[in-house]
């Protein structure tokens, strides 16, 4: 019996089946971990990528599947999460294991300040081959949600046809006193929306827009729920909560703007020194998992994964226009939008 | 203790052989052991935190040398200097509007016949139980520009499209901040209008001055130290408010110092330069404690006392109605409403979806207890780095207050004084302070409970301090001298009958302490960890992404659990409890 499973192991060892030979090594390579990361028993995740309640179900997901570790999203904007980050690594007292953002130039600023563990998920070459380019080429951040932004508008107040359709739109003076953005400072996708808005329009667009006074929030998530409750009429915002609002029922409808969708990869990172290594480890490599993909897609998100699909009704991201900001533009340029945008709207 | 403590410096006389030594332990009480114990604690709580942000805001981040480049960075931009300016002219407006709140109901309640005064007073402690933030967010669900209630109704009954309030506004920013402030007025000047006696008031009513001419000439003037000292109060708390900037001035485009200073804290982390930037306000508070000292100390009417002289009430006739309509609406804008519309959202699917039955839901609830992973953990850490706090302040405010009164050590006015000066410390300054000395290695306490029971410990400690002066200064030495002559020591006529007798002081001192401390936000925002997350943190990170529905269903959990420790103690202490606080 042993002698036969022996000679099995060893002729699946010869045969020419990568994918397979992968997949029971990444099994081993995963159950060690898994083993490390219990012994661990907790794993700590800094994150703004999604929303509270997506943050929880992730972990939820996660426990589920990995029993007996427990997982702690602590969720806020980017600039808070940055901003707690940083003062625990100035404090020499890291206590978070994984940190996400929308921004990733905060992750450029930790790896310099070598906050950052060099490490990326071994489940990083079955990610889709539009995304894996953008992990970080020395191999300390690594891709972990898209989040396009786009303009979500409330159904009951505001019709199809007069809804906004392009960027430039929302310059309009109808929707004057009816506009929600969120702050560069608090929302790191924010800044790169209006990094992006700026390479387009030039500043002018938010001189222009702040005739219209908008409603500025700290988190992207604020002007999507001003719009569900009718609060604003229209806000700039990650259509994966309005698509997801739409499925549910709620009165929200997306605008994919002519001039494409604003997109800005979320990254996420171990971070050095992590109290919990082996278990951020894990929750990394289940973040590019198959599973993790698919209830990314259920959820109107786009799936990280190569083999899976985007949910019917929605584009996958290659065939749509997309505007981007790169990360070394982010780095230089951020700081200074931050600048310009509280002279321009005061706050 | 002490007698351990004292034989053990009699031995160590005994071993240290030289003359000089002996006679300088000699002179040593053991007493005074504990008034450095005690000015030690004050330092590692108070001094050492001040001390560092004046240090921190002259040192150079990379060299660590010297240099003013930090304040250059602080207030070389016009929009900080705005800040700081829009933060005073803010301060000064909730003092306006809280003395305009505060001192009418403090008469009216202590001083007429206006009906229903019980409940008013009841009305007015809900001010002090809901913590500020969640007064905002109650304003918020009532005053949004667009969907908030009064603004439905008030479209829907005139049919006007322009919204009749908006909370996101100056004027907005200042009413959410006094709706909780005018507390402070209330209780300080009722305790006020409580001790004048009626001569002088039946001196003017025989001169023929009606009840309001006499209020205005005569009652007012004998209150107005009190209502100057604590218009000061209202000023310190309000500009040091974080959780109500962050919801409303941001939107309301009102930048201010808290604002200000939590930028300095984001990218790149500039801890020099928010410690310069928060040294002006500083200097700020505490003149103006200065000012409220002179103020107070230059009260030389000997109407305000404690003893002799009749208190009777002024019969208001039909005005007695108008001064309750007054503060019935007081009542109800800063406390009934927003606790109203608060437990609706906390029980709807959808705010603005109404009062309907498909609205109603217990999900939020469901989903604040058992789904969401930190927030019932946050209510055990309020809970308990709240009672801690309590606990750590009242006892150590006792022990000075005690020295301070009974003059038992020698400089023991310095004590007292170190304890009262958190007041002028604005919370979210004490917090980078702390961070400062006590999160940074060596010290290292970032994100453990220590370093909030702390925090909490120092920010409360002048409530705990007045609390106690008041409650030792009741007790007269003659009892412990008793205890004394009949051959007891100090410590047992402390347990025997200080303490006893101080049992009401302690408790009604601890409850005015845990209240604010469970739902301390300004001092937390740069302390936790993600394991010590207290209630009111994860409400403001709920607040950024607009769950309103859910914030409101925790908050209102909270506010339930210390609504329900608070009706324990009134069982106990009485209803008036409050009013010890003088």
């Amino acid at each position: 019996m042993l002698k036969n499973v022996l000679v099995v192991t060893a002729l699946a060892a010869l045969l020419p089946i990568p994918a397979l030979a992968q997949s029971d090594d990444f099994a081993a390579y995963e159950k060690q971990l898994y083993e490390a990361a219990k012994a661990e028993g907790e794993v700590i995740w800094y994150t703004s990528q999604f929303t509270t309640e997506m943050s929880e179900s992730a972990c939820q997901l996660f426990m589920e599947r990995y029993e007996g570790i427990k997982c702690s999203p602590v969720r806020a904007t980017g600039g808070v999460t940055f901003q707690r980050v940083m003062q625990e690594v100035q404090a020499g007292a890291v206590q978070g294991d994984v940190f996400s953002t929308n921004d990733q130039s905060d992750l450029l600023e930790l790896k310099k300040l070598n906050a950052l563990e060099k490490f990326l998920p071994r489940n990083v070459e079955f990610m889709s081959p539009i995304l894996k380019p953008m992990n970080d080429d020395e191999g300390y951040f690594f891709v972990s949600s898209v989040s396009p932004y786009g303009i979500a508008y409330n159904t009951n107040l505001v019709k199809a046809e007069e809804a906004p359709k392009s960027w430039s739109d929302l310059t309009d003076p109808k929707w004057k006193d009816q506009i929600a953005i969120s702050h560069p400072s608090f929302s790191g996708s924010a800044g790169l929306w209006t990094l992006a808005m700026r390479n387009l329009f030039g500043w002018e667009f938010f001189e222009k827009l702040n005739e219209g006074n908008p409603q500025i929030g700290r988190s992207t998530a604020d002007g999507y729920n001003l719009v569900v409750s009718g609060e604003r009429k229209i806000a700039v915002t990650a259509i994966a909560l309005s698509r997801q609002g739409e499925a549910e029922g709620q009165p929200v409808a997306t605008v994919v703007p002519t001039e494409g969708l604003m997109l800005p990869p979320s990254g996420t990172a171990v971070l050095a020194g992590a109290p919990h290594p082996n278990a951020a480890k894990l929750f990394a490599e289940f973040m590019l998992s198959e599973e993790y993909s698919v209830w990314l897609r259920d959820l109107k998100r786009y799936p990280l994964r190569a083999g899976v699909d985007t949910a019917e009704g929605i584009d996958p991201l290659d065939t749509g226009k997309v505007i981007t900001v790169p990360v070394a533009e982010a780095v230089r340029g951020l700081v200074e939008i931050q600048e310009s945008f509280r002279d321009t709207f005061g706050i | 203790m002490a007698s351990i403590l004292s034989s053990l410096s009699h031995a160590e006389a005994g071993a240290a052989g030289s003359q000089s030594r002996v006679s300088w332990l000699r002179r040593f009480q053991p007493s005074s052991l504990l008034w450095i114990v005690l000015a030690v604690i004050l330092a590692l709580l108070i001094v050492a935190p001040v001390g560092a942000l004046v240090t921190k805001s002259f040192t150079d981040p990379v060299t660590g040398g010297f240099t003013i480049q930090n304040y250059i960075d602080a207030y070389g931009r016009a929009r900080h200097v705005e800040a700081l300016i829009n933060t005073l002219y803010m301060g000064a407006a909730v003092v306006v509007l809280s003395v305009l709140f505060g001192v009418p109901i403090a008469w009216a309640c202590t001083r007429t016949d206006m009906p229903f005064r019980n409940a008013i007073r009841l009305g007015i402690f809900g001010a002090f139980v809901m913590p500020p933030y969640l007064g905002g967010v109650g304003w918020i669900l009532l005053a949004g520009p667009n969907s908030g209630w009064i603004n439905v109704a008030w479209q829907s009954i005139t049919g006007f499209t322009e919204p009749i309030v908006n909370v996101f506004t100056f004027p907005g920013l200042v009413l959410v901040m006094a709706i909780n402030t005018y507390f402070t007025v209330f209780i300080l000047v009722s305790a006020a209008f409580e001790m004048i006696n009626s001569e002088m008031e039946d001196a003017a009513n025989m001169l023929g001055a009606g009840p309001f001419t006499t209020a205005m000439k005569v009652t007012l003037p004998l209150v107005l130290p009190s209502i100057l000292g604590s218009a000061l109060l209202t000023f310190l708390i309000s500009i040091a408010l974080y959780g109500v900037p962050a919801l409303i001035s941001i939107p309301a485009r009102f930048p201010v110092v808290v604002i200000q200073l939590s930028e300095f804290f984001s990218f790149p982390l500039r801890v020099q330069v928010a410690a310069a930037y928060s040294i002006p306000l500083l200097l700020i508070t505490a003149g103006l404690m200065v000012l409220q000292r002179r103020i107070l100390a230059r009260r030389g009417f000997a109407a305000v006392s404690g003893k002799g002289g009749e208190r009777r009430i002024v019969k208001l006739g039909k005005w007695r109605w108008v001064i309750f309509a007054y503060s019935m609406f007081v009542v109800l804008i800063s406390v009934i409403l927003p606790l109203l519309v608060l437990l609706m959202a906390a029980f709807s699917r959808s705010w603005v979806g109404g009062l309907a039955l498909d609205n109603l839901t217990l999900q939020n609830f469901r989903y604040v207890l058992f789904e969401h992973s930190s927030s019932q953990q946050a209510l055990i850490t309020s809970l308990t780095t709240g009672a801690a706090a309590a606990t750590a302040a009242i006892l150590l405010a006792l022990a000075i207050a005690y020295i301070v009164q009974r003059r038992l050590l020698p400089m023991s006015g310095a004590l007292g004084f170190l304890a009262m000066s958190p007041f002028v410390i604005p919370g979210i300054v004490l917090a980078i302070g702390f961070y400062a000395v006590y999160a940074l290695p060596p010290v290292g306490l970032y994100g453990t409970y220590l370093i909030l029971i702390l925090a909490f410990t120092t920010r409360f400690l002048p409530i705990a301090y007045t609390t106690g002066t008041a409650g030792v200064r009741a007790i007269h030495p003659e009892m412990e001298e008793a205890v004394r002559i009949l051959g007891g020591g100090r410590l047992t006529a402390i347990s025997k009958v200080v303490g006893p007798l101080l049992k009401r002081t302690l408790a009604s001192g601890w409850l005015l302490i845990f209240v604010p401390a469970a739902q301390e936000l300004s001092t937390a925002v740069f302390l936790v960890g993600p394991n010590t997350r207290v209630v009111s943190v994860v409400l403001l990170d709920m607040s950024e992404e607009g769950l309103l529905e859910r914030l409101s269903a925790l908050g209102s959990v909270l506010l339930l659990i210390i609504v329900a420790i608070m009706a324990i103690g009134v069982r106990f202490l009485g209803r008036d409890f409050m009013l010890r606080r003088t």
